[in-house]
């Protein structure tokens, strides 16, 4: 939830049923080690297809004792695999399930810059159009070819030439696990019900904040807990008149009653005794 | 955010009516609705849309829909940013299965019904839409190609000026020995794998590189152009004139075409950076990469094609008259096939107003 003008690398994408979800998109040194594995992948496969033609030939060598020319047509069949690994691999891959094997292994995806799948055409341009984004070295994903790596820089989307001219991006879609919505414990007692008041309200920032503290506070320690909290607790514990030693406690109790007071279904912890039902 | 809080209202009417659920409640009851769309998703990114049952597949737009909704009610209930950030990965992951397109998605003419047919109609169409960049690139070619070949017959040691004389020598030996022995089939496919890895590479170079203002495809045209027409014009004068043309007729009209109509392409996409006309320069370049792009296709098919025949026939011992006589058909059928085919075709034109593509250049 970033503000509007948040310096930030997400990409909004809007859907037909008027749903806003966020893309990060990916930067060059992620993408970089994509390019590397899958070039890591291209020339093991490379190897091993070399080895069988080379054993090939020796099978046919001896069998009809014409060896330069079974080695000469291997080397053509590798030639072949060279092509396909230089212009067909990517493009291929990336129509078909949207990843080549090095992204996905970096979670990476490409999408249209409307967030849709990509065809053969968009996934064959912007991968023809790498020998524009290696100028004027070797491609390698943005890092030392200058072109891609300008165009990947003054883009909001670090969209090489290819991806420009094809209208894509790179992005790393998230699939966050469900998350356990925050649960007060323990229960509020009756001393801590009496300070709270009826109707706190948080501000989305403050509300934010709290909130991300409360989630991390099991993995702090006790001492930089207290600190942290101690930062906001304060001013807040003021504003709602209420006096509680622990100041982890006071945001804890104040997020529980924003967040849940009123609310179908809220623990017992939110409600004043009697005020409500 | 918005500035007013939605929650304010609802926390007012809440004293009297049923109002939002707590986080806990909410997603207790919508969990199994959201699980159920996951492992229906996580299936379909796995396996493919096709290997769902019909049944699940009904199941799946409905339940997108609904978290969907779930999504926007979690927004404006202000629930945390961990269910929120879930939702939306599971709304972008339903959304990436639903509207992934199916219908074309190989296609590279974007057409729809036979996509060969349409590949074959869409292909010269898009050269004759662009004839402004294919003039240019066959000037490019051609001119420094006949400067090549003029220059050098007139002085064998221009050529030696543009390829170096290593390269140029066993050229004129391998010339000179003719073709009446043949060679042997391995080597055929030797050649073929390097004339695909070579020539369509350079095909597909020529063509992104003329991203630069169509800088990059006029370097590859011209200095292509200029060494094909000196090596020609070397081995002419070193007496191997009719070998060479019997060996380079069979395949030059699709070896050289498509160099030229990638090229040409290359152009194009370069002038719409150039002179954009009312659009942005990035729309103007997706819109012409998006009419060229077959060109680049076909050219590469044609570069194949070529590489199969350079390989396979062009060397054989077969007599010059029969090549050379299927070479010169072959050159009327590529020029018949661009100028002619796919006239009037409405399946091409279909797949053309369908991707928007109109008639600019």
């Amino acid at each position: 939830m970033a503000p509007a003008a948040a310096l930030d690398t997400d990409v909004a994408i809007e859907t037909p049923e008027h749903i806003v979800f966020r893309h990060k998109v990916a930067g060059p040194s992620r993408r970089f080690l994509a390019y590397l594995l899958d070039l890591v992948i291209c020339y093991t496969a490379f190897t091993v297809v070399a080895f069988f033609v080379v054993l090939a030939s020796i099978g046919v060598s001896a069998a009809t004792d014409s060896a330069e020319s079974a080695l000469a047509a291997g080397v053509g069949l590798l030639l072949v695999v060279l092509f396909a690994i230089q212009w067909v691999y990517f493009a291929v891959l990336e129509a078909w399930v949207g990843r080549t094997p090095g992204k996905a292994a970096l979670g990476l995806r490409v999408v249209s810059t409307t967030g849709r799948p990509i065809g053969f055409r968009a996934a064959a341009l912007r991968n023809v159009l790498r020998a524009a984004d290696a100028l004027p070295l070797t491609y390698t994903a943005g890092l030392l070819s200058l072109a891609g790596f300008a165009s990947m820089a003054t883009t909001k989307k670090f969209q090489r030439l290819g991806d420009l001219v094809a209208g894509t991006i790179v992005v790393v879609p998230e699939r966050a696990s469900v998350a356990a919505p925050l649960v007060l414990w323990p229960p509020a007692q009756p001393f801590e019900l009496a300070q709270l008041p009826d109707d706190v309200r948080l501000d989305a920032d403050e509300r934010q904040a709290i909130e991300l503290f409360l989630r991390r506070r099991a993995r702090l320690g006790r001492g930089r807990e207290m600190e942290l909290a101690s930062m906001i607790a304060g001013p807040l514990a003021e504003r709602f008149g209420l006096r509680l030693p622990d100041p982890s406690r006071v945001l804890a109790l104040l997020y529980d009653r924003a967040a849940n007071a009123g609310r179908v279904d809220a623990p017992p912890s939110s409600r004043t005794p009697g005020s409500w039902r | 955010m918005a500035v007013t809080d939605p929650q304010e209202g609802a926390r007012r009417e809440s004293r009297r009516l049923v109002s939002a659920l707590t986080e806990r409640a909410f997603a207790g009851r919508r969990q199994r609705d959201w699980d159920q769309l996951d492992s229906l998703v996580r299936a379909a990114q796995g396996k493919g849309l096709r290997t769902l049952l019909p049944e699940q597949i009904a199941l799946l737009s409905p339940l997108y829909r609904d978290v969907c909704a779930d999504l926007a009610r979690a927004e404006a209930a202000r629930y945390s940013a961990p269910l929120v950030d879930y939702l939306q990965g599971l709304a972008a992951a339903a959304h990436a299965v639903l509207y992934g397109h199916n219908r074309g998605r190989w296609s590279v003419s974007g057409g729809r019904g036979s996509s060969l047919r349409v590949f074959v109609e869409a292909f010269p169409r898009a050269v004759r839409r662009h004839k402004g960049a294919m003039l240019l690139a066959f000037l490019l070619f051609f001119v420094p190609f006949f400067a090549g070949l003029l220059a050098t017959l007139d002085d064998p040691g221009f050529a030696v000026r543009i390829v170096p004389e290593a390269q140029l020598r066993p050229l004129v030996d391998a010339y000179k020995e003719g073709f009446s022995s043949g060679r042997a089939t391995g080597l055929d496919a030797a050649m073929a794998g390097f004339y695909v890895n070579n020539n369509v590479g350079i095909a597909l170079r020529c063509f992104a590189t003329g991203l630069f203002f169509g800088l990059g495809s006029a370097f590859y045209l011209v200095q292509n152009g200029l060494s094909t027409g000196a090596i020609m014009g070397y081995v002419v004068t070193h007496g191997a004139g009719d070998n060479i043309l019997t060996f380079v007729v069979g395949h030059g009209s699709l070896e050289l075409g498509a160099i030229v109509l990638a090229g040409g392409a290359g152009m194009a996409l370069g002038w719409s950076v150039v002179a954009p006309g009312d659009r942005t320069r990035v729309a103007a370049l997706q819109a012409t990469a998006k009419s060229v792009v077959v060109i680049v296709f076909g050219a590469a098919v044609m570069l194949f094609m070529a590489a199969a025949v350079e390989g396979f026939w062009s060397s054989s011992s077969l007599p010059a008259i029969v090549k050379r006589s299927v070479g010169g058909a072959m050159f009327v059928l590529v020029m018949a096939y661009i100028v002619l085919a796919g006239r009037g075709s409405d399946a091409a034109a279909d797949a053309e107003r369908a991707e928007g593509i109109d008639r600019w250049t």
